[in-house]
């Protein structure tokens, strides 16, 4: 029993470092995006928390504060799938292409945001 | 300047004549002419008690006899009567051209009727009665030997407009006193009516007495005593029951007129042609109820207002300041229509006021909304910040190769 805790812990740690060693050899580019995403979806959950707290009243405030996350982290995931040189799917794409995409679909999100906002 | 004189002249007789116009047509709700149609010329002198009753009240009584060819209750599409006395119950054919059609006809149009039945009532007067919802009892018979003799009445239970004014005792039972009973009355207890009133939706007032001789100088005058009781009154109570009856069915009481409707928001003056939802508003309207000779203030506690759009979404009791002003005060709901102000006041022996006004309300505006709220500061603060944080993405991503 107490033998197969200590395997699985170390299963775990084993893995985890595979993860994180694998992960190193990720291009910057990405990680940077890896970042932006995490830190949407960490936005975004606080405000779900804090409407938990407060109740729902503005309601659409919540929804654009929580959609715009939403949105971006969407945005940088698909921005990640297409600038990724291992996605043989998009290797026509120029990663030039992908981020004028980027760009223009954020503009439209919080373009949105700002008219739900208030 | 002759020409200009006239001028003058011609239009001071016009103003004269306006206020003039004006100061008769003060609005007064009690009939003045009545039609009273006889079977028998003599009921003039035997009933006169109640007919001087009436004209001594400013009433114009035309005596007719039931089958005078000349009865006409409209001429050129205008009713002659305000009122119609019916005490001939024998008749089995008006004279003229009246018939049921036409009294139904006079009622409809808001005017007011009494009708007296005795043991030999007609057909005719049964159906005038039937379709106002009373039933004379068909046998002929005495049901209560004192102060009325006739027949009983009942009423028809669809119609919820009659009413009972005299019911007979609980011991009382319609069928004929001088034969012998075979089977049990039909007719029995105090489900008899011996006299019933209707107030039709249109406030016309009918009275239907199953008696002719509760109106004759007799009964007016002869003496009563209770059954087994050993008071002795020198005088019957019918003569200020039948004036009380008839000042009622004539509309010199208990008729209503509601005037003034006001509403506006709280704290302004002026009427808008539209409410915001969520607003405070006042309503109010003038009651009056006419004494006979005067319109004198309603009080009463019991007179509500709804606020309509096809279920009243606020009931509110209004309050009254002794003077006939009602008064409430509410908030529109959270729902935006078109809405009624309505007041549906229903009381017994009253005229039935119904009041209706129509008012649409709407949603806030774009810019009626509440703008920068406390509650929402984090959620404008994340929108923002993913804008930066897009921005700052933008710059690292391009700048790190």
């Amino acid at each position: 029993m107490g033998k197969s805790t200590v395997t699985t812990k170390d299963d775990a740690q084993a893995l985890f470092h595979s993860l994180r060693s694998a992960y190193s050899s990720t291009p910057t580019h990405l990680k940077i995006i890896d970042l932006y995403v995490l830190f949407a979806v960490f936005t975004a959950l606080i405000q779900v928390g804090y409407m938990a707290i407060v109740g729902s009243f503005p309601f659409n405030s919540f929804l654009s504060g929580v959609l715009s996350c939403v949105g971006t982290a969407v945005l940088a995931v698909c921005l990640r799938i297409q600038v990724n040189k291992e996605n043989k799917e998009f290797k026509d794409l120029p990663p030039e292409r992908a981020f004028a995409d980027f760009v223009l679909c954020n503009l439209v999100l919080h373009l949105v945001i700002m008219n739900f906002l208030g | 300047m002759a020409k200009s004189l006239t001028y003058t002249i011609f239009i001071s007789l016009i103003c004269l004549l306006i206020t003039l116009t004006h100061s008769f047509s003060t609005e007064t709700p009690t009939d003045r002419r009545i039609l009273v149609l006889l079977d028998d010329l003599a009921l003039k002198s035997s009933h006169s008690i109640f007919f001087t009753s009436l004209q001594s009240r400013g009433f114009d009584l035309d005596f007719k006899l039931s089958d005078d060819p000349k009865i006409a209750l409209q001429r050129y599409g205008q009713f002659l009567y305000d009122g119609l006395i019916l005490f001939s119950p024998n008749t089995e054919r008006f004279g003229g051209s009246l018939d049921v059609a036409g009294i139904l006809e006079f009622v409809d149009s808001g005017k007011d009727l009494i009708v007296a039945a005795d043991a030999g009532a007609s057909d005719l007067i049964r159906s005038v009665a039937a379709e106002c919802g009373v039933d004379f009892d068909e046998d002929p018979s005495a049901v209560a030997p004192v102060l009325f003799k006739g027949i009983g009445h009942s009423l028809n239970p669809a119609n919820s407009l009659v009413l009972k004014v005299l019911s007979a005792s609980p011991s009382a039972y319609s069928a004929n006193p001088k034969s012998k009973l075979s089977t049990p009355p039909a007719l029995y207890g105090s489900s008899i009516s011996l006299v019933s009133v209707v107030q039709a939706r249109n406030n016309a007032r009918a009275v239907f007495s199953g008696s002719l001789d509760l109106f004759s100088n007799k009964f007016f005058k002869s003496p009563v005593q209770k059954a087994g009781s050993s008071n002795k009154f020198a005088k019957s109570g019918n003569e200020q029951f039948v004036t009380e009856l008839s000042k009622w069915v004539f509309h010199e009481r208990g008729h209503l007129k509601a005037v003034n409707v006001r509403h506006h928001r709280v704290g302004e003056t002026d009427e808008p042609a539209i409410y915001r939802i969520n607003d405070d508003l006042e309503y109010s309207v003038e009651i009056y109820e006419w004494s006979g000779s005067s319109w004198e203030p309603y009080v009463a506690d019991d007179v509500q207002v709804q606020f309509y759009m096809m279920s009243p979404y606020v009931l509110k009791t209004m309050s009254n300041d002794k003077k006939g002003l009602f008064h409430a005060a509410f908030k529109v709901p959270d729902v935006y229509g078109v809405f009624q102000f309505k007041v549906e006041y229903q009381r017994l022996g009253y005229t039935s006021l119904s009041l209706a006004k129509q008012i649409p309300v709407r949603p806030f505006r774009h810019n009626e909304y509440e703008r920068f709220i406390p509650t929402a500061f984090p959620y404008y603060g994340a929108s923002f910040s993913t804008m930066a944080a897009f921005f700052i993405f933008s710059f690292v991503y391009l700048y790190s190769k």
